[in-house]
């Protein structure tokens, strides 16, 4: 993370710089401005990691239970996942903000308005997509390379970690698009993480998206422009990956 | 160390495809199984192979019911006998990753955790058996290429390979040469009596009849629904005793 932080740096300078061409200083007029800005990009990066990196651990086994074994209710799972993937962000962050409240089952644990809690609505979010796109490429391995695995000696874990490794450009791109889901998103991180900051201009729940919203009602415009930048560029580059990726992976 | 099937009987659903098969393998020995397609010949090599348990009769290494063990078990056992199927059927990975499957899979998740750290820098040294299992094909130099690289053939040839790379006691191969030209036929059927050689029970399903003739100890003829006949290669193909079993034979009965 700090070292991500150390590479976004030069950006963050890069696009004030940018920025103050076109409109003016800005670092000058608000002294606490760079550490404003990375501390949100610091924030952003560390809820939509976390909550990918989450989900990426509950949805490749949930895809290869899914693609692999019958179960009863196999069917409403798959249904699950096609519907979550367009659900509307501004209600998993109410149902997210009601479990965590005081009278919610995770009332006890003292979440709202805590990146915790933003991590939760995020990993509600991009599980579906992360589980959708993983199952298709798992299921996209062809049954005669598992059926080798396992005439080769292979136990059943070990044809569950070759198909994951046939298949990981794939969750590679199930893993990207997540990302992407939730980096860019604001309604759930609006609701749960309360869009705060401390007198000191340093980001506790403010992501770029949520900061993006409220520099921009308030009439602070360049900060907005290199918030938003920022977050293009963050998204942007996902994107390139996965187009990458998309090639059929010939990034060997 | 024989693997036999005893009394195999097999269906899809409704439709039978051969009942009460018996055949035995022993070990050094090649057997083949020869019949027209779609008579069951791979559906035969999968129970041999411990894939699927039979729907009737018991399939049995060392005189031991496989299905009779709990998993853990038949797993051993299962390790025992390599499997080659019609399709290459090969990893995205490269030809020595490929070969040394097996060996891999039968290491400790410890040093198979320090094999994928280095394989990721590069610096995996592939294992003296799985070495000479590509040597034995032929493609000893083939050792990094990518497998998606390769032709039909070169394909079929390291899935060859792959199998012989763990020393199994017994190898069951499905078509062995569908892809390859006269040259590498050969080369395959010399590992298959060099395999014997080294005392592997070896099993090729094949509808070569020639192929049959050149490296068999023991033949079966599956036919219909049942092995019509088996025994010693010389005699079943000079005096086979079923009538149907002499008609395939000296191609006269077409399908
Ligand atoms: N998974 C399956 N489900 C249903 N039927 C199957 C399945 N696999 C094979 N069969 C049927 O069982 C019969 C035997 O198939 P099998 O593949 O064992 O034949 P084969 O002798 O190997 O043929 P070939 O020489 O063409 O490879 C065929 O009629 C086939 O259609
Ligand atoms: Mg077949």
């Amino acid at each position: 993370m700090v070292a991500v932080l150390a590479a976004l740096m030069p950006l963050a300078d890069v696009v004030s710089t940018l920025v103050q061409a076109a409109a003016g200083p800005l670092f000058v007029e608000f002294p606490f401005e760079r550490t404003y800005v990375l501390s949100i990009i610091y924030v952003s990066l560390y809820v939509s990691l976390s909550a990918v990196a989450l989900s990426t651990l509950f949805s490749v086994p949930v895809a290869l239970v899914v693609g692999f074994t019958d179960f009863p209710g196999k069917r409403l799972v798959k249904a699950a996942i096609n519907t979550g993937m367009g659900f509307p962000s501004v209600v998993v962050g109410l149902v997210v903000l009601f479990a965590v409240s005081n009278q919610g089952p995770l009332g006890e644990l003292n979440l709202v308005f805590t990146k915790e809690a933003m991590i939760m609505s995020q990993f509600v979010l991009a599980t579906p997509p992360i589980t959708g796109i993983a199952l298709a490429s798992v299921t996209g391995v062809q049954a005669d390379v598992r059926d080798a695995a396992f005439a080769l000696g292979g136990t059943r874990l070990d044809v569950a970690l070759t198909v994951v490794k046939e298949a990981r450009y794939g969750i590679a791109t199930a893993v990207l698009a997540g990302f992407g889901r939730a980096i860019s998103e604001v309604g759930s991180v609006l609701i749960v993480g309360g869009n705060i900051a401390g007198s000191d201009g340093v980001s506790k729940t403010r992501t770029l998206t949520t900061a993006v919203q409220l520099e921009a009602r308030q009439g602070r415009y360049e900060t907005a422009l290199v918030l938003g930048a920022v977050l293009l560029v963050l998204v942007l580059a996902v994107n390139a990956v996965v187009v990458r990726l998309g090639d059929g992976g010939q990034m060997r | 160390m024989t693997l036999r099937a005893d009394g195999v009987t097999r269906a899809y659903g409704d439709e039978v495809v051969f009942r009460d098969v018996d055949l035995r393998v022993p070990q050094g020995e090649v057997v083949a199984i020869i019949g027209p397609s779609g008579v069951g010949k791979s559906t035969l090599l999968r129970l041999l192979g411990l894939f699927t348990p039979p729907d009737e009769g018991s399939v049995a290494v060392d005189g031991t019911d496989a299905w009779s063990l709990p998993t853990d078990d038949r797993l051993a056992l299962r390790r025992r006998v390599g499997v080659v199927f019609q399709e290459a059927s090969l990893f995205d990975a490269s030809v020595a990753r490929n070969v040394e499957y097996g060996l891999r899979v039968r290491r400790s998740w410890r040093e198979r955790v320090h094999d994928e750290l280095r394989a990721l820098v590069g610096t995996t040294e592939l294992p003296d058996t799985a070495r000479d299992a590509l040597d034995v094909v032929g493609l000893a130099d083939y050792v990094d290429k990518p497998a998606d690289s390769l032709s039909g053939g070169e394909a079929q040839r390291v899935a060859f390979a792959r199998a012989l790379a763990y020393d199994p006691d017994f190898l069951l191969l499905d078509e062995p040469t569908s892809d390859l030209d006269p040259r590498n036929t050969a080369v395959i059927e010399d590992a298959m009596t060099a395999a014997a050689e080294r005392d592997i029970g070896v099993v090729v399903a094949t509808h070569d009849m020639n192929q049959a003739q050149r490296v068999a100890d023991r033949v079966a003829v599956l036919l219909d629904d049942s092995v019509i006949e088996s025994g010693p290669a010389d005699r079943v193909f000079e005096n086979p005793r079923d009538e149907r079993a002499r008609k395939f034979i000296d191609g006269e009965l077409v399908y």
